[in-house]
């Protein structure tokens, strides 16, 4: 017997009913995990059949969600619940054994909803680079534009790029001071290359 | 009947060697209820990742629990691999399971000590962990380490061994297979323990496949679930593999099991020593997980299926890890076990569960 595992979505409501439908068919209850995303929490509920693990996800539901708990068509499911609870914030209705938010000794409600500085640094720099390679392609394309009126007048062959993609994306994770130097300086470089073209012909 | 009393259990007790505590609802002598609770040693491991690299966060991987170490690192290896969609080297298989089978080989030794202590046979404890022992020393020599081994690595691992030196391995554990064998043919066939043991605690075929029962627990009851079934990495190469299952499902079926599954244990080791492949131990790693790729991957501990599960947001930190382990599964058989036992036989119960609580709290 081998082992595969797959990951598919399902509606927040088809929970119950399909773990209801999984235990007819012979299903092993595995597992319920939480993540915490920007878009909300998402819940992956598991199960395995002959050596096939299938994981079900629920995606962007707010930590003050109400799931409806499997816990009376799998029991075992009450550790997974009650900590998702502690940890996440979501509640179960109708958990057959609750410990109403005392599963675990927490100094801090819902930790693992709460973004550390470090994560909170990482998703910002994340953002920064998209935020620089956006407004990088834009420059790009208005440059291009520019290059071929330039290329109009100048001689240079049209679309022809004044810095290549792989020198803007450089320039694009550069803080900004650091790429308008070195942009300036490329195109100093540029300038003087022309002129020395220029001479030689 | 009498009035119903509640007894508290743990988390401090002599047979616990991990704090769980227990609400026994009891009338007369006999446990009607229970109610299990933990939450004592949680320590938000799994938050960690969002400060560790995915090379770092094995180190935290095994860091989860004394006795799965080296498990938590290989399932937490081999998930990061799915994940970025890394082929490991034959030769670090075979290595990665020969010393995750030597580590079950270590927890079923620790916990029949702990086991042979609760029935009163303090000597047999000795015997049981001076066995263990020989296996930490090989792990010393090996790795490095004699709990927490460093050894596995997204990739492969970390160290060879000689193929001499594991020649060296197979004649220790041949040597320890001979006095286990005396160890366990006394413990099993002794009148004191099969008077505390048989017909204690039971858990049907039936309950076991409702509970999605895992581990020994589960194959004490006839289940035969055991995920090196599946021929995951070194597995796979085996000539033959059947899991150890035993159809009373009470104590006496589960210490049974456990026992024999370490002779099994010593078994796969010296096949995959035989036909252990030369080559490289580990392959270069690079880049990072992409954002939104998903892995779930399940590996057999001591103590039955871990679940692994990783989650890449394309930097060198993961978005989530997460890791159920086999006691959280087994938490609502335990639960099952324990209803109408005498109260007398609660430790003894638990016991041959072998609950381990570090890693289901993490």
């Amino acid at each position: 017997m081998g082992f595969s595992s797959d990951f598919k979505t399902i509606q927040a409501s088809d929970v119950h009913a399909d773990a209801v439908k999984r235990k007819e068919d012979g299903w092993r209850y595995v597992q319920i995990l939480a993540v915490n995303k920007e878009e909300g929490i998402n819940l992956v509920y598991s199960y395995m059949l002959d050596g096939l693990l299938e994981n079900l996800v629920i995606s962007g539901l707010a930590s003050d969600h109400h799931m409806d708990s499997i816990t009376d068509v799998f029991l075992e499911a009450f550790v997974c619940e009650n900590e998702i609870h502690d940890l996440f914030g979501i509640a179960f209705d109708g958990l057959k054994i609750d410990f109403l938010g005392n599963f675990y000794r927490l100094s801090t409600e819902v930790p693992m909803t709460i973004i550390s500085p470090e994560k909170l640094a990482e998703r910002e720099k994340q953002r920064k680079l998209a935020e620089k390679k956006a407004k990088a392609e834009a420059a790009k394309a208005a440059k291009a534009e520019a290059g071929e009126e330039a290329a109009d007048i100048s001689g240079a062959k049209p679309g022809e790029p004044l810095i290549d993609e792989e020198m803007e994306a450089k320039l694009a994770a550069m803080p900004p001071e650091k790429a308008a130097k070195v942009r300036a300086a490329m195109e100093a470089k540029a300038k003087k290359a022309k002129g020395a073209d220029g001479e030689v012909g | 009947m009498g009035k119903s009393t509640v007894i508290p259990f743990g988390p401090q007790h002599p047979v616990l060697p991990e704090p769980l505590h227990l609400d026994l609802v009891v009338q007369d002598e006999t446990v009607i209820d229970c109610l299990p609770q933990i939450g004592f040693v949680h320590r938000g491991l799994e938050k960690l990742v969002e400060t560790r690299d995915y090379n770092q966060f094995i180190y935290v991987a095994e860091r989860i629990c004394g006795i799965c170490a080296m498990g938590h690192s290989l399932g937490y290896a081999e998930t990061v691999e799915s994940l970025m969609g890394v082929e490991v080297p034959k030769r670090a298989e075979y290595l990665r399971v020969i010393w995750h089978e030597l580590s079950r080989i270590h927890s079923h030794l620790l916990w029949l000590g702990l086991a042979a202590d609760a029935f009163g046979f303090e000597s047999m404890f000795m015997h049981c962990w001076r066995l263990r022992e020989r296996i930490l020393d090989i792990f010393e020599k090996t790795t490095g380490g004699r709990v927490i081994l460093s050894v596995v690595r997204v990739g492969g691992v970390n160290r060879d061994i000689e193929d001499s030196e594991l020649a060296a391995i197979c004649q220790v554990l041949d040597g320890i297979k001979s006095e286990y064998k005396e160890i366990m043919d006394t413990l099993l066939t002794d009148m004191s323990v099969k008077n505390r043991t048989v017909g204690v605690g039971h858990i049907s075929l039936e309950q076991a496949n409702d509970l999605s029962m895992v581990g020994p627990f589960g194959r004490a009851s006839g289940l035969g679930y055991d995920v090196r079934t599946f021929g995951k990495g070194a597995y796979g190469e085996l000539s033959e593999f059947q899991p150890i299952t035993d159809t009373q499902g009470d104590c006496y079926a589960r210490v049974k099991v456990r026992c024999e599954e370490v002779l099994q244990s010593i078994g796969i080791i010296e096949e995959l020593s035989a036909k252990i492949p030369a080559g490289d131990i580990s392959v270069k790693v690079k880049g990072n997980p992409e954002d939104g790729a998903r892995a779930s991957n399940v590996l057999e501990q001591p103590r039955g299926e871990c679940y692994y599960y990783a989650e890449g947001n394309g930097t060198k930190f993961l978005e989530r890890m997460r890791m159920r382990t086999p006691t959280s599964q087994n938490l609502a058989g335990m639960v099952s076990a324990l209803k109408g036992c005498d109260l007398a036989d609660v430790n003894m119960i638990i016991l041959t569960i072998d609950p381990c609580i570090s890693c289901t709290e993490r």
